[in-house]
């Protein structure tokens, strides 16, 4: 890919460098990789296929033009709580022990990168290849202190671990938050990850790596409210083992920019993958959602399904790429992707692919996008409903299927109040 | 077994792969200023035409070879080693078809478009007229006064340069501009010939009109132009058939078509595209990169794009349609099939800019043995083009475990009002189904031969009656066994 090169890297470097002293948890090889990427390709433009419809360098230059690094500290999370979870703190892209619960369930433990034991350093920048992405290099040259959760072989926790970002900034700053999620043979977690914007400018540029081990189960829930202020690139990069699960539920409630990268590595047979997405957005809001499904080997499931209501002078924005390789026969993928369109300003730009390798497979797309459908308002109009809460009834229908993968009831109440159509 | 039927197949010879001894005129390769206008002073081109060439060559220079994107692997082209013409020896200007090179006649016969036999039948209206073009050169047009007499001109584009300059300053380029990417450039710097038709007003044209196009000599790139313009209220199906002599090397075929569809006029536009792909060891076979593209620009017209593609190493193309007229509609349905070692990489592109605009793809990709077969397409829903509707299909099966079926579709729409739905499966034949016709005696080859004609019956269909027979037949030896 030759794609146009921009001095905005070299100002990020510069800013950052400036404020933040050298991250001593990652091994050197992979920070001198990470900076000869950045340096060399800089930040995507639209030239970039995989950003043709997200010019963050763009964005960047135009928002983020005085990085100070001038963060605030945050003393109090407590609105943010959930009731019934464990929950974890990391503002400002480092992790904060005062802020977060003592952990005492069984099983679970969680090591600051300060802390790492050896298979933690072993497991760090495995997933996330620094010349991949620029912004998988931007993370690792200037990595937030993370933290590595693990849930021991065996265990099944019975309540969800909550895990809150969130920043706050006086003027313009850049946070790379980053964490390693570990799920142990035949064990089982719900995770929800949350992220905020308190105050300030703030883009987040979140790195985390996933490795959900044999027979092992993962329910992670993704929250994106960051405000009118939040910008945000998420890259999830996930390997599944042998007979694994992991369904991720992403809601993008508000944020200026929210560019998901979501890399889902199928390495063991019989592993399943689902990742659903709903996003609700307006004013000039982009979203951009990425997903990869690299299913490397044979009898193993992927599914997903993307949503999208789009208002105003928004773009929404859908890639999705089914990638099976040679060997992986018996593969069973579906990908579907749908979205109303509310303005005439809105655009929506999808691009499901399918990369097939294997012969004996079952693979397949869907994408529709459309209106409020004329006949379902006029089915309510019929019976007395208003167009205003005819037009919610059906636009709430049509969320549901994705707020409806949301097994927490707490969190599901919390996704509705926020939505709330109107 | 499926592997034995498999290597039968891939054995199985490229019928179209005979070389014409025949006396030609060619340009030593290489491609600068000096050959294009050499070029157009053999071609007894007026200045504009010149003026024309030498544009698109400057542009060309400053244009960088697209190499990055497209799902095709091939070496870089020198193009320094390709001539740029390349003609079949004339004597005089030729009056009938009595005159024209008996090699070259016989060349057509083995083709099956035997225009000897065609000019008997000349009144029927269920004919074809022909325009054959033979490297660089149009050889022959058939049937030119009976059309002309319903005022449809169908000739070679050279003659158009000469008979028709105003259509032709007035249309070239108006679709496909010289500057739209690389090899449009290319093509419009260095084309050699084509075909141009014209159908006047309110003229449904009688019959169905055509261009065959072969390539010959070796060491050279066919570079044709192909431009149709339906006035108002006018219809006129086209068909193109294309093949090549087998080689070692590989040939350049960089061909640009235009079509222009005026206020209640429709164009059906249908390829069986059989280039040689090559040997079983990828070595040879003709380089596909061909710029398609049609507009409705008139109200209610309607641009139909069919396509059969079993031919060519690499395939590069996307027939694609702007529809700026309102109520315009945009078709494209297309089977391509790779095998042994062929690259595709093709689909369409719907633009939609007019008022209820409709758009309807059917694609169905084959690939077998080590090929890669991509489709790529593009829906565009303009802000303003109120009630667009479109629906995609893209389908692909696989044969064998070896190749690769992908699929690439981009979707960007900007109103509202746009219904826009897209989908894609990828399978391959079913044991069952194969069980089936087994069952009902019939062979394995048959049977596959059966499931497959039924997986593209929807583009097949579209086809016009003389080239479904051929495609069908097409498909059948392009596939012959390769179950897996």
């Amino acid at each position: 890919m030759i794609a146009e090169k921009t001095n905005t890297a070299q100002q990020i470097i510069d800013a950052v460098s400036a404020s933040a002293g050298k991250v001593n948890f990652i091994n050197d090889a992979a920070l001198s990789d990470a900076m000869l990427f950045l340096e060399n390709k800089g930040i995507p433009t639209n030239k970039h296929e995989d950003y043709k419809y997200c010019n963050v360098d763009a964005i960047l230059k135009k928002e983020f033009k005085n990085l100070s690094q001038n963060f605030k500290e945050v003393t109090s999370i407590k609105e943010f709580k959930l009731e019934n979870a464990v929950t974890i703190v990391v503002v400002n892209g480092n992790y904060s022990e005062t802020l977060s619960d003592k952990i005492i369930l069984k099983g679970l433990h969680i090591n600051s990168f300060n802390n790492l034991d050896d298979n933690g350093k072993s497991i760090l920048t495995s997933q996330a290849d620094v010349n991949k992405d620029a912004f998988i290099a931007l993370n690792t040259a200037f990595s937030g202190l993370g933290f590595h959760l693990k849930v021991e072989n065996n265990t099944q926790l019975q309540i969800p671990i909550h895990i809150i970002y969130i920043s706050s900034s006086n003027d313009q700053a850049i946070t790379n938050p980053r964490n390693i999620i570990e799920i142990g043979n035949n064990s089982e977690a719900t995770i929800i990850e949350h992220q905020i914007t308190v105050q300030g400018k703030v883009f987040t540029n979140f790195l985390s790596e996933k490795l959900i081990k044999e027979n092992a189960k993962l329910t992670s829930y993704t929250i994106q409210d960051q405000g009118e202020n939040g910008f945000s690139v998420n890259t999830n990069q996930v390997k599944l083992s042998r007979a694994a699960s992991y369904e991720n539920t992403t809601i993008m409630l508000s944020g200026q920019l929210i560019r998901n990268n979501h890399n889902v590595v199928i390495s063991g047979e019989n592993a399943e993958a689902h990742l659903n997405g709903l996003f609700v957005i307006g004013n000039t809001q982009l979203v951009d959602n990425h997903t990869l499904m690299d299913h490397q080997v044979p009898n193993c499931q992927s599914n997903e399904l993307y949503k999208g209501i789009i208002n105003d002078k928004s773009i929404g924005v859908f890639n999705g790429k089914i990638f099976v390789r040679k060997d992986a026969q018996k593969t069973n993928a579906y990908q579907s992707s749908k979205n109303i369109l509310l303005s005439d300003d809105a655009t929506i730009n999808t691009k499901p692919e399918l990369e097939i390798y294997a012969n004996d497979v079952k693979c397949s797309h869907g994408t529709s996008t459309g209106k409020i459908d004329e006949s379902a308002m006029f089915y309510l109009n019929a019976r007395g409903i208003s167009n205003e809460n005819a037009k919610i009834m059906l636009l709430n229908a049509f969320a549901e299927e994705v707020i409806d993968k949301i097994t927490n009831e707490e969190l599901k109440e919390l996704i509705q109040k926020k939505l709330g159509f109107n | 077994m499926g592997n034995e039927i498999l290597e039968q197949h891939i054995q199985s010879d490229y019928k179209w792969g005979f070389i014409t001894d025949i006396d030609t005129e060619t340009f030593a390769p290489g491609l600068n200023e000096n050959v294009i206008h050499a070029l157009s002073k053999k071609k007894n081109e007026p200045e504009w035409m010149l003026e024309y060439r030498l544009k698109a060559y400057k542009a060309w220079l400053t244009m960088k070879e697209p190499d990055h994107w497209a799902h095709v692997h091939y070496p870089k082209i020198d193009f320094n080693n390709i001539s740029y013409y390349s003609a079949p020896k004339k004597k005089t200007e030729l009056a009938s078809l009595d005159e024209v090179d008996p090699e070259l006649l016989k060349t057509f016969e083995k083709l099956g478009i035997s225009l000897e036999e065609q000019k008997r039948l000349t009144g029927v209206s269920s004919n074809i007229a022909v325009d054959a073009v033979f490297d660089s050169v149009s050889v022959k047009t058939t049937f030119r006064e009976t059309l002309l007499e319903k005022g449809v001109i169908f000739c070679s584009f050279s003659e158009a340069v000469q008979e028709h300059p105003e259509l032709i300053k007035k249309y070239m380029g108006m679709v496909v501009p010289p500057t739209d990417n690389y090899y449009a450039a290319l093509n419009a710097a260095v084309f050699s010939d084509g075909s141009f038709c014209y159908i006047p007003k309110g003229v449904r044209c009688p019959m169905e009109l055509s261009t065959y196009f072969r390539i010959n000599a070796s060491g050279t790139g066919q570079f044709e132009r192909t431009l149709i313009v339906a006035d108002e209220g006018s219809y006129v199906s086209y068909l193109e058939g294309c093949t090549a002599p087998q080689r070692d090397e590989n040939q350049l075929h960089a061909a640009v078509v235009e079509i222009i569809a005026h206020k209640d006029a429709e164009v059906k536009y249908s390829t069986v595209q059989n280039w040689y792909p090559g040997d079983k060891d990828g070595k040879g076979g003709i380089y596909n990169f061909v710029t398609k593209r049609g507009i409705c620009s008139g109200d209610n017209s309607k641009i139909s794009w069919t396509q059969v593609e079993t031919g060519s190493a690499i395939t590069w193309k996307y027939p694609s349609v702007i529809l700026k007229g309102n109520n315009s509609i945009g078709e494209f349905y297309s089977v391509a099939v790779t095998n042994n070692k062929q690259e595709a990489d093709t689909g369409t592109k719907m633009i939609h800019i007019g008022k209820n605009t409709r758009s309807t793809i059917i694609s169905k990709g084959i690939s077998a043995g080590f090929s890669n077969n991509s489709y790529r397409g593009l829906v565009q829903i303009r802000k303003g083009a109120t009630n667009a509707r479109n629906f995609s299909q893209c389908d692909s099966l696989l044969m064998g475990d070896k190749c690769g079926a992908h699929t690439f579709p981009y979707i960007e729409i900007k109103d509202k009002t746009a219904i826009v739905e897209h989908e894609a499966t990828t399978s391959k034949i079913g044991e069952d189904q194969l069980f089936y016709c087994k069952q009902r005696g019939l062979d394995t080859e048959k049977a596959v031969g059966l499931i497959v004609n039924g997986y593209c019956k929807e583009v097949l269909n579209k086809l016009p009656m003389e080239f479904a027979v051929e495609a069908q037949k097409l498909l059948a030896v392009s596939l012959e066994g390769s179950v897996g």
